[in-house]
């Protein structure tokens, strides 16, 4: 479905992703962690082209990015986005926010854009939500909205960029709660989350990345629990608030 | 003659809000264009109709247009009754949607990058972004702005006096050299112009309220 070939990329003269190979399935949910600054987002966009790459090749749906005669928007019609920030249309209602792309893009009726845009409230429980702006949601139900207005377009591929990272504890699991049915239904998921608990729960493999390099690919508890490169544990003994016991060091670490 | 002043000033507010609201967007588009030659001539524009008074261009449209037409056209333009007024609209707008690009393009600048690539990634295009997402937000954005420049260009119809085009400081002028009735037909100017100017700014408020929604807090609401 996704297929990374030495993709490259860099943002003045520093090199953001290196030598990216990485092949996803139809109906695969792959969770990509690391720390910050690790090119895990930059990874993503790249998929729907918001950010191009320098050199190597991307293949989504048998559509090569890198081909200028690729038909990028309606490429980007299959794949669907949820940001970290929402990005609802703050002038738009949920329910207007929803059906915009379908009636534009897929020229469906208002009234057929509007039964999907219902069908799809109801299936993230906003349904008596349908006339309130963004401004009067939480954060859960902004995202779940920006989430349901990503389905709208029927997507083939669903990429996720830190979709809870902007969310009050509490409304976090509302959220997770609409992806973990949502990779159950079969959707091929990319997405970049700390939410271990939902990585262990629902993805296929893991990618653990640092300094724009992959460096671990695998199935959760062998990313989460028995990571094999230094960095992979290093990273996760901080996630987990576990000490690392470094024979060279003599004292006892503070965590 | 009063009346007439009234009936010319409406039509010079009408007509150059309309146009100067056209063509300011257009020129703001050009600015925030990737195409680089439209945001060169773009930028030229606003720099060449902001920077030279309003007068200058009701005179230059009223004076020298003309004569760079076509003879027989430049001729017939200047015989034409109404020319004044037309050359009063041409100046209006050219002077006006200088200010209104600029103004636009700020509310461009102040939308989150997240607004055009939420667009993108649903598969709108470019011009689908502009007209349902991007411009309906420009103009809630700006509108405190906006409405303040729509009344600054209300005033300015008075420009058109200089060209004897008959709106309504023209005619408090004639009256005033007429019949030296200045007084009275000052006090009633004057009235007029806070009356169209308090609708103006009545209708300007009625829309931000109507349009109350905070969109400089949506990509970092609250969560």
């Amino acid at each position: 479905m996704i297929k990374f070939i030495g993709a490259n990329k860099s943002f003045n003269n520093r090199l953001v992703l290196k030598n990216i190979n990485l092949e996803i399935a139809k109906g695969e949910v792959i969770v990509i962690c690391g720390p910050s600054g690790a090119g895990k987002s930059t990874l993503l966009r790249t998929i729907n082209k918001l950010e191009p790459i320098d050199d190597g090749e991307i293949i989504v749906d048998g559509m090569y990015l890198s081909d200028p005669k690729t038909d990028l928007t309606a490429l980007r019609a299959e794949i669907g986005m949820v940001f970290q920030h929402f990005n609802l249309y703050p002038h738009k209602t949920a329910i207007k926010n929803i059906t915009l792309a379908p009636r534009k893009v897929r020229g469906l009726s208002r009234k057929e854009a509007t039964e999907r845009a219902e069908k799809l409230l109801e299936k993230v429980g906003l349904l008596h939500r349908r006339d309130a702006y963004p401004v009067q949601l939480s954060g859960g139900e902004q995202q779940r909205v920006a989430i349901a207005r990503s389905l709208a377009m029927e997507p083939k591929i669903m990429l996720f960029d830190e979709p809870t990272s902007a969310l009050d504890p509490e409304l976090i699991n509302e959220v997770l709660d609409v992806m973990v049915s949502l990779a159950k239904e079969g959707m091929t998921m990319v997405v970049v989350t700390h939410e271990i608990g939902f990585a262990q729960k629902v993805a296929d493999r893991v990618v653990f990345m640092d300094n724009g390099e992959i460096l671990e690919i695998g199935a959760p508890p062998d990313i989460f629990v028995n990571p094999r490169h230094p960095r992979t544990k290093e990273f996760m003994s901080s996630v987990f608030h576990i000490p690392v016991f470094n024979v060279n060091q003599e004292e006892d670490q503070d965590f | 003659m009063m009346i007439t002043g009234v009936k010319v000033t409406l039509i010079l507010l009408a007509a150059t809000t309309v146009t100067s609201l056209v063509l300011g967007t257009v020129i703001a588009i050009m600015r925030i264009s990737r195409i680089k030659i439209l945001r060169v001539l773009g930028t030229l524009y606003v720099e060449i109709f902001r920077n030279i008074p309003g007068l200058f261009w009701i005179l230059f449209f009223y004076f020298v247009f003309p004569d760079l037409l076509p003879w027989g056209l430049g001729v017939k333009l200047n015989s034409y009754l109404y020319y004044p007024i037309v050359a009063g609209i041409l100046g209006l707008t050219v002077d006006n949607a200088s200010y209104v690009s600029d103004i636009l393009r700020s509310g461009r600048l102040a939308i989150p990058h997240g607004q055009r690539e939420a667009a993108i990634s649903t598969g709108l295009s470019r011009v689908q972004q502009y007209l349902h997402v991007l411009l309906p937000q420009m103009f809630r954005i700006t509108l405190p702005p906006l409405g303040t420049r729509m009344v600054h260009n209300f005033k300015n119809t008075s420009l058109c006096m200089a060209i004897a085009a008959p709106e309504l400081t023209w005619a408090t002028q004639n009256i005033e050299s007429l019949t030296f009735r200045g007084i009275e037909a000052t006090t009633i100017a004057t009235l007029f112009y806070i009356f169209l100017a308090g609708i103006m700014v009545s209708m300007i408020i009625l829309l931000e309220k109507w349009w109350k929604i905070d969109v400089s807090s949506i990509s970092h609401s609250k969560a």
